[in-house]
């Protein structure tokens, strides 16, 4: 069975290159464009992964983080994001990892893989 | 800025002092006459110069928060002093708190916006005297993640708590709920450490304890759960046997876990030299008292035996005996005891009026119950049994709100 991943963002171009990418790596991908998506579409699926980016317009991925956390608090969630300094806010540590955001995937990409243990 | 937040949790039902709990919290119970449980707290911290305070409410808070408003306003704001009280807030989850650790999780969002290097986690329910700053600063001494404030209970006792078995230089080594064989402390083979519910954390360490346990399934419970996890992961736990502010030959602290313990810990009170002092001014216990005239007595007529007598008894503003005798009881404000009316052993909450001729005898007695002319209570347990809670040690609690009268013959 092919893990599924959940990406938000609220770039159409980066959503693309994480469809793309990701499923060229054998995930199988859905998106979502804000967190108000993001939480639509978790009470309808299940997902093994979610990727949340943090700055977007509505609610931010923090917020969302924490409602999905606790409708499933072993929700494997990792925060992508350009920004630094949200890093040392502890509401942030909830999530399994923080990246800082790149158009380089690599870092992303293995700390999926290491989470889910390998695919 | 101070350095340290402290967090009181006052949040729990306190089942096991129904029904003096059924509609007012347990930190709100009155003790000793005028106090409320919470104020031993908050004057500890108050007398420890701590001065931002956070206490967390949950369950019947009415009672607590009026009591806050009226007897500790005195913060002041502007010098970075508060004690506020949070009610849950639902911000993230749509249930109320699952646990001791549960509720600081729910609320971590307050962490973040203060950022305190360290957080003092206090309990709202223990009566006890402690300067928090030698905690502290044994805390800052051995470098620890957490210390837990310990009381020296003897081993025997301590089966029922929380123990803390702790090497030489008081880390602990394991942390056991309930040990059918509780470990000695250090250099005393008679006594276990037991945990007061005391926590001073660094705050990081808090958090990220705070977040780990939120995504178990067990109890969310800072004695169940966070202490026995680091624990076993060899993170720095201390423990610190407090140094009784109380200065009696025992230490003291206690845990009105029942209502027996609640009534003997007042019926300590009005004893010839009451193991808990309340005298001492180095060490003031704080709370609201309402302006009532002095307690009063009347009625010296000892020919017809009409004498209002009071013995050994703690009697707060307001309670007029008139005529009756109280011996070896404490009478909240404005508590009336009438006419050859006879009182023994009992505690009476405010606004308690006993008629004449009625006989009352190790019984807790709630706010505002008007005991009729004759009746009698503590005498003939078969028949208070059919109308009140009998504690396993014997104690008649009479809850608020009842109507009594008497039978009809």
């Amino acid at each position: 069975m092919k893990k599924k991943l959940l990406f938000a963002d609220d770039e159409p171009n980066l959503r693309i290159l994480y469809k793309t990418e990701f499923e060229s790596e054998g995930y199988e991908v859905d998106t979502a464009v804000d967190a108000a998506e993001v939480l639509e579409k978790v009470e309808k699926n299940t997902y093994d992964l979610i990727v949340l980016d943090i700055m977007m317009p509505g609610m931010n991925g923090i917020e969302a983080m924490e409602k999905i956390l606790s409708k499933d608090k072993k929700q494997l969630v990792i925060l992508n994001t350009a920004y630094t300094v949200y890093k040392d806010n502890f509401m942030t540590w909830a999530a399994d990892a923080y990246i800082i955001k790149s158009s380089d995937l690599t870092e992303l990409s293995e700390k999926v893989k290491e989470l889910l243990g390998g695919n | 800025m101070d350095p340290t937040l402290t967090i009181i949790m006052a949040g729990g039902r306190g089942e096991r002092l129904y029904p003096l709990t059924r509609d007012r919290a347990k930190p709100a119970v009155r003790f000793g006459g005028i106090y409320r449980i919470i104020d031993f707290t908050l004057s500890n911290c108050l007398n420890s110069g701590i001065r931002q305070i956070y206490l967390l409410t949950q369950y019947n808070s009415v009672s607590l928060e009026r009591h806050l408003k009226l007897g500790w306003n005195f913060f002041n704001r502007e010098l970075g002093e508060f004690i506020e009280s949070i009610p849950p807030q639902y911000r993230t989850e749509d249930r109320w708190y699952a646990g001791t650790a549960d509720s600081i999780f729910q609320n971590i969002n307050l962490l973040e916006q203060m950022r305190p290097k360290r957080v003092l986690v206090l309990s709202g329910d223990h009566i006890y005297k402690m300067d928090y700053q030698d905690l502290i600063a044994f805390h800052l001494e051995t470098k620890a993640e957490v210390t837990v404030g310990a009381a020296e209970i003897p081993r025997h006792q301590a089966s029922q708590m929380g123990v803390m078995d702790a090497d030489s230089k008081y880390r602990v080594r394991r942390f056991l709920e309930k040990p059918s064989d509780p470990p000695p402390m250090p250099g005393n083979s008679k006594v276990s450490l037991v945990s007061m519910g005391v926590y001073i954390f660094e705050t990081e360490k808090l958090v990220r304890e705070l977040i780990l346990d939120s995504k178990t399934n067990n109890e969310h419970d800072f004695g169940k759960n966070i202490l026995p996890d680091m624990i076993a992961r060899k993170e720095k736990v201390y423990a610190y046997p407090f140094k009784d502010k109380n200065r009696k030959k025992a230490k003291y602290w206690r845990d009105i876990g029942s209502l027996d313990s609640y009534w003997e810990t007042n019926m300590d009170l009005v004893s010839v030299n009451p193991e808990f002092n309340l005298y001492d001014q180095e060490w003031p216990i704080h709370t609201y008292q309402g302006q009532y005239p002095p307690a009063k007595t009347v009625f010296a007529n000892e020919k017809e035996g009409r004498v209002g007598q009071l013995l050994d008894s703690l009697v707060s503003g307001g309670c007029v005996v008139s005529g009756g005798r109280v011996e070896r009881s404490i009478l909240a404000p404005r508590v009336r005891v009438n006419s050859y009316a006879k009182v023994e052993e009992s505690i009476m909450m405010e606004d308690v009026n006993i008629g004449r001729y009625a006989k009352v005898r190790r019984a807790i007695i709630d706010k505002g119950v008007a005991i009729p002319a004759r009746f009698e209570i503590g005498y003939h347990p078969e028949e208070d049994a059919k109308r009140f809670s009998i504690t396993p040690g014997g104690i008649t609690v009479v809850p608020s709100g009842i109507l009594l009268e008497n039978p009809q013959k």
